[in-house]
């Protein structure tokens, strides 16, 4: 594999220097300057979900910063490159910095804002820089090769080789996996510790900088440029267009549509078979969305998947420890407030769970639990009162770093990542957990907790293949496999039959013995009553009985908030 | 009469409701008590239509309904007021009860079903022209009944109409059911709060785990250890 | 600083172009707000109608023209929303797909009338008024009536109507409206339909007022979705406002500096409505 690769590299490297006609460096110019932009715009795009219909203004800006800095300043070119990638990072950040942080700005708004921003850096470009008429552009190009067309072909080729390969090591990153973990469910990606502001951020900057470096080379490439021609809504749409062919959750399948595209576009030029070219691009664009979500490469991935066995039998290596419970308080949570448009969810809850503990948390419907736990894990953030965990505040925590701080949880309705494979879904927590693993390292961890599961053989499905009670599990498995000190169970027995149940309660007490202190949220009493050391009774977003579940549960005020009071 | 037969509802790849029989008599009402994720809500809105049935049969007056369109339970007579109430809340309370007469027979009656409505619940009377969701929660629950009333239903379907409602107001939406079961109209009532519904109903049915686990008279069903053991788990 | 009379000949010819954003801004917010698709292909059918009615206007008036084309859109409008539901296409890729239609009609159109710039020759072009200083046509006013008629038209039937009121609720929750009797497979045919027959009477207004080319479709794009989500998804009367309002700040922004600058306007705009108020669009 590693020959195939250089002697592949130095085949690319030597054309140039074999005297072919100056169509085919053109050509082959044009054809890794769309492997760039699209694996560059994949690295944000596909990799994290938001889709940016604004890559051509990126490109355009690196474009710009190269035409004005060596046609008006007469810079050498050589340095205008890298002030062409940053040109255009700068402004990735600055937009992202503002983007990011607003929680709606998802899907088709991030395209239509992204859309805008085209426009309006081609307006300031088209007034500020070029003043109208388009900037000439007269750059020495360094003698690397035998004709200028052949220097540029070679500086492409080396952008190529450093965007593939920054693509390839990102996606086989923790970095990549918390993007598509981010690209399936941005909130459940959140709690389980992906710093996802800090990551799209940082992927944008990445693919602002490789277009950017793209536009400044393809600035002597054009060598007139004008702002009609370089800020067009067709790059934007190709770039999307060749991604979607090739594959938008593989490193390479942007690549692959790249070639795929070129090529086609290629075999249209001329006079009217261009216009069919484009109508063909059309159809493409349509067939690809509706019938293969997955790309051509996904697509023909999906028969060829390598399957990567646990290495070892795992079950013994696994910590036992008895832990007592102490009566040393974890969480503490006092005269926490949480409303929604006016309706009190939560109204001063005061509760202690206590290390080693099972404590159940139990209420009747819309008595405010479920928010109890979002405000704990930090996906809402409380309107009043404190939580602190092993002494430390919560409240104002971003949500990923409370999962740092050793929290988990588990969703009443699973919230598996739908395109990760179960391995990859378990494997995310560990990458982000208390102790950072590396991504090998993590899956080893994440075998572990699917032999606990009984998920082994399911590991390389994808959780649609599940059924309820399997992905119930997979909840398990997800949330223990960052080896939480406290872990929130939300609801893990609903929709389960008896014996599925039993199961599930074997599996609960086992997690138990291995010193995880557990708040057990449940509707199905009788496994209360098995299960738990203490319960507390929530109901109207106040708890208002807190001990021995036997006792709790003879409380008439308990008695009456479950089965209510007759008035009539 | 509305007739359940043999029915079974899945909720994505489980079975949710199985197996479950049960009827509702011209101008009774019938409740349903259960824990939480009992599958009474799967029931409930499978009898109007909102949720497809996997197996079995469901009739009223002997009349085939359950491959119907959703749109066309109304006109067996069917109204539902479901969990969470779910109005219309960028409409009007006016307009979300206008829609509850959609069908050409129910607006034929729409202005007497106003009257009727306001009657029942004066307080809505004054708030006509406001956004529903801008109403309390009590407010917006009975805009959830007097919407499906506006249908001219034969079958009032009430999900859960206490939740989330103090005592009192719980309290004066339980008046309103039994008055409008006086006037002629059949209510099935799915209620977690067991002891005001059982003192409501005639004859109730248990669920537990997606099947019928007891029927028959609050009375005798108060006393049994299944109500108590699902509950509390005592 | 212009005089009074140009920069009110700008005012006024704002309003005019707004009324247009507006008319191809209806469709947009219909099916967007009410269907859940963004329909870009719907400034390519505008633009179909446009070199439609072009193309039979020696042969036929404008309006016959129109009332031809708008049945055929319908049934266009109806083929599209079976093509969404039958492959569930999600909202984020609806925007794509109906892309791809773009370029296929937006090919077509140049296959079939080259990538050349037209402009329609007709009666009502001619006709013009002096109001004062200022001049006035008739195929603006015709625009400004069209774009006041449906979107008005539009708002009472969906305030006042059963028949809107059913949509309306089918937006918020269709489940809940069939369980009334709502049939909303049918009233989501019913608005895709009508939607792209509006496209045919911006079409109209297209060829009367404004020069014809493949590269145009493009042009008005940005402009009428800044004006559809500043007046608002789903409401008929938001994006005629919001589209005047944008039409006369671009042509007092052309009028003062320079016209190059005037896009800035309607994006800077729509850039600002997603930042700080993107919870209208969710």
């Amino acid at each position: 594999m590693k020959t195939l690769l250089a002697v592949g590299a130095a085949v690319l490297c030597a054309v140039p220097f074999v005297g072919l006609p100056a169509f085919y460096e053109s050509f082959l110019y044009l054809l890794l300057s769309a492997i760039v932009l699209a694996t560059s715009w994949n690295l944000l795009s596909g990799y994290s979900g938001y889709f940016s219909f604004g890559h051509g203004a990126f490109f355009g800006v690196g474009v710009y910063t190269t035409a004005a800095l060596t046609g008006k300043l007469g810079w050498n070119f050589l340095w205008t490159l890298p002030l062409a990638a940053l040109t255009a990072t700068v402004l990735g950040v600055a937009l992202g910095a503002v983007v990011f942080r607003v929680r709606a700005l998802r899907g088709e708004l991030f395209a239509l804002l992204t859309l805008a921003i085209t426009f309006v850096l081609a307006t300031i470009a088209l007034n500020a820089v070029d003043g109208g008429p388009g900037i000439m552009v007269n750059a020495d190009i360094p003698k690397l090769a035998p004709t200028a067309s052949g220097v540029l072909y070679l500086l492409m080729l080396a952008a190529a080789a450093l965007t593939l390969w920054t693509a390839y090591a990102m996606f086989h990153s923790r970095f990549g996996t918390g993007l598509f973990a981010i690209h399936d469910d941005e909130d459940v990606a959140e709690v389980m510790g992906v710093p996802t502001y800090r990551f799209k951020l940082a992927a944008f900057a990445i693919s602002c900088a490789l277009a950017g470096l793209a536009g400044g080379i393809h600035a002597i490439f054009v060598s007139y440029v004008t702002v009609a021609e370089t800020f067009s809504i067709a790059l934007a749409v190709n770039v999307v267009l060749m991604s979607a062919l090739g594959g938008t959750r593989h490193w390479l399948g942007p690549a692959v549509g790249a070639v795929v595209i070129t090529i086609l576009l290629y075999a249209f030029t001329s006079g009217n078979a261009a216009v069919a070219g484009r109508a063909l691009t059309g159809l493409i664009l349509i067939v690809v969305i509706v019938a293969m979500p997955a790309g051509i490469l996904g697509q023909s991935l999906k028969y060829f998947r390598k399957e990567s066995k646990p290495r070892s039998k795992v079950e013994e290596d696994l910590p036992r420890q008895t832990v007592k419970i102490s009566g040393e308080p974890l969480l503490v949570v006092r005269g926490v407030a949480k409303a929604f448009k006016g309706v009190q969810a939560l109204a001063g809850v005061d509760l202690e769970v206590r290390r080693g503990e099972i404590l159940g948390l139990v209420g009747p419907n819309g008595s405010g639990k479920s928010t109890l736990i979002n405000v704990v894990s930090g996906h809402y953030a409380v309107d009043g009162g404190s939580i602190r965990f092993e002494g430390g505040e919560l409240v104002g925590k971003p949500a990923h770093r409370i999962a740092r701080a050793g929290i988990a949880r588990t969703y009443q309705i699973p919230r598996p990542f739908p395109q990760l494979t179960v391995l990859q879904n378990v494997a995310l927590p560990p990458m982000f957990g208390q102790v950072v693993m590396d991504r090998a390292a993590a899956e080893r961890e994440a075998w572990r907790w699917l032999a606990f599961t009984g998920l082994e053989a399911k590991a390389h499905r994808l959780p649609a293949d599940l059924n309820l009670h399997e992905r119930k599990f997979l909840e398990l498995a997800r949330a223990l496999a960052s080896r939480p000190k406290l872990l929130f169970l939300d609801e893990v027995l609903s929709g389960l039959t008896p014996s599925e149940m039993d199961g599930a309660l074997r599996l609960i007490r086992a997690i138990r013995d291995q010193g995880a202190t557990i708040v057990f949220v449940e509707h199905v009493m009788r496994a209360v009553m098995e299960l738990t050391d203490r319960v507390a009774v929530l109901t109207y977003g106040k708890a208002i009985a807190e001990g021995v579940p036997a006792e709790v549960m003879r409380n008439p005020d308990v008695v009456s908030a479950y089965l209510g009071a007759a008035h009539v | 009469m509305y007739e359940v037969t043999n029915v079974a509802v899945n909720y994505g790849a489980a079975a949710a409701v199985s197996d479950v029989n049960l009827r509702i008599d011209a101008g009774e009402l019938v409740v349903v008590v259960g824990p939480n994720g009992a599958g009474k809500s799967t029931l409930i809105n499978a009898m109007a239509g909102l949720h497809a049935v996997a197996s079995g049969r469901l009739a009223v007056d002997g009349h085939d309904i359950t491959r119907e369109s959703p749109h066309r339970f109304c006109d067996h007579g069917i109204a539902i007021v479901p969990e969470g109430r779910r109005l219309f809340v960028n409409l009007t309370v006016r307009e979300n009860l206008e829609l509850g007469s959609y069908r050409a027979e129910a607006r034929r009656t729409r202005a007497e079903s106003l009257r009727r409505v306001s009657a029942l619940f004066p307080v809505l009377a004054e708030r006509m022209d406001v956004p529903a969701g801008a109403l309390s929660g009590g407010q917006q629950q009975m805009v959830a009944i007097g919407r499906a009333l506006m249908a001219r239903p034969r079958f009032l379907l009430l999900d859960e109409p206490s939740l989330g409602l103090s005592p009192m107001v719980a309290h004066e939406m339980f008046r309103a059911i039994r008055e409008v079961n006086a006037e002629g109209v059949a209510v099935l009532l799915v209620e977690q709060n067991v002891a005001m519904a059982l003192e409501l109903a005639r004859r109730a049915y248990v669920l537990d785990e997606g099947r019928i686990a007891a029927e028959g008279e609050p009375r005798q069903l108060m006393s049994q250890p299944q109500i108590q053991r699902a509950y509390l788990g005592t | 600083m212009p005089s009074a009379t140009l920069l009110g000949q700008s005012v006024l010819s704002g309003v005019f172009i707004g009324a247009l954003y507006g008319l191809l801004g209806l469709g947009l917010s219909l099916s967007w707000g009410m269907l859940r698709q963004v329909n870009l292909a719907h400034f390519a059918l505008a633009f179909l109608g446009g070199y439609l009615t072009f193309q039979l206007s020696g042969r036929l008036d404008p309006f016959v023209t129109l009332a031809l084309i708008a049945p055929l859109f319908f049934l266009a409008g109806l083929a599209l929303h079976w093509f969404l539901t039958r492959f569930s296409v999600t909202l984020l890729n609806t925007l794509l797909v109906t892309f791809g239609i773009t370029s296929i009609i937006e090919a077509g159109i140049q296959w079939f009338w080259t990538a050349d710039f037209h402009r329609m020759e007709n009666a009502y072009a001619a006709v013009r008024w002096k109001v004062g200083p200022l001049f006035v046509s008739l195929t603006d006013v015709m625009t400004l009536g069209f774009a006041l008629a449906l979107s008005l038209g539009v708002w009472g039937v969906l305030r006042f109507t059963d028949l809107g009121k059913a949509i309306r609720a089918m937006t918020e929750d269709a489940p809940i409206a069939a369980a009334f009797g709502v049939n909303e497979r049918l009233l989501g045919y019913l608005v895709s339909g009508l939607a792209a027959a509006v496209a045919a009477v911006a079409g109209l207004c297209l060829a009367l007022n404004h020069t014809l080319a493949p590269v145009q479709i493009y042009a008005w794009m940005g402009v009428v979705f800044a004006a559809v989500m500043m007046g608002g998804l789903g409401r008929p009367i938001g994006p005629l406002v919001a589209g005047i309002v944008i039409g006369v700040s671009e042509a007092i922004t052309m009028a003062v500096t320079n016209p190059t600058w005037a896009p800035l306007v309607s994006f800077s705009l729509l850039i600002a409505i997603l930042l700080f108020r993107p919870a209208r669009f969710s």
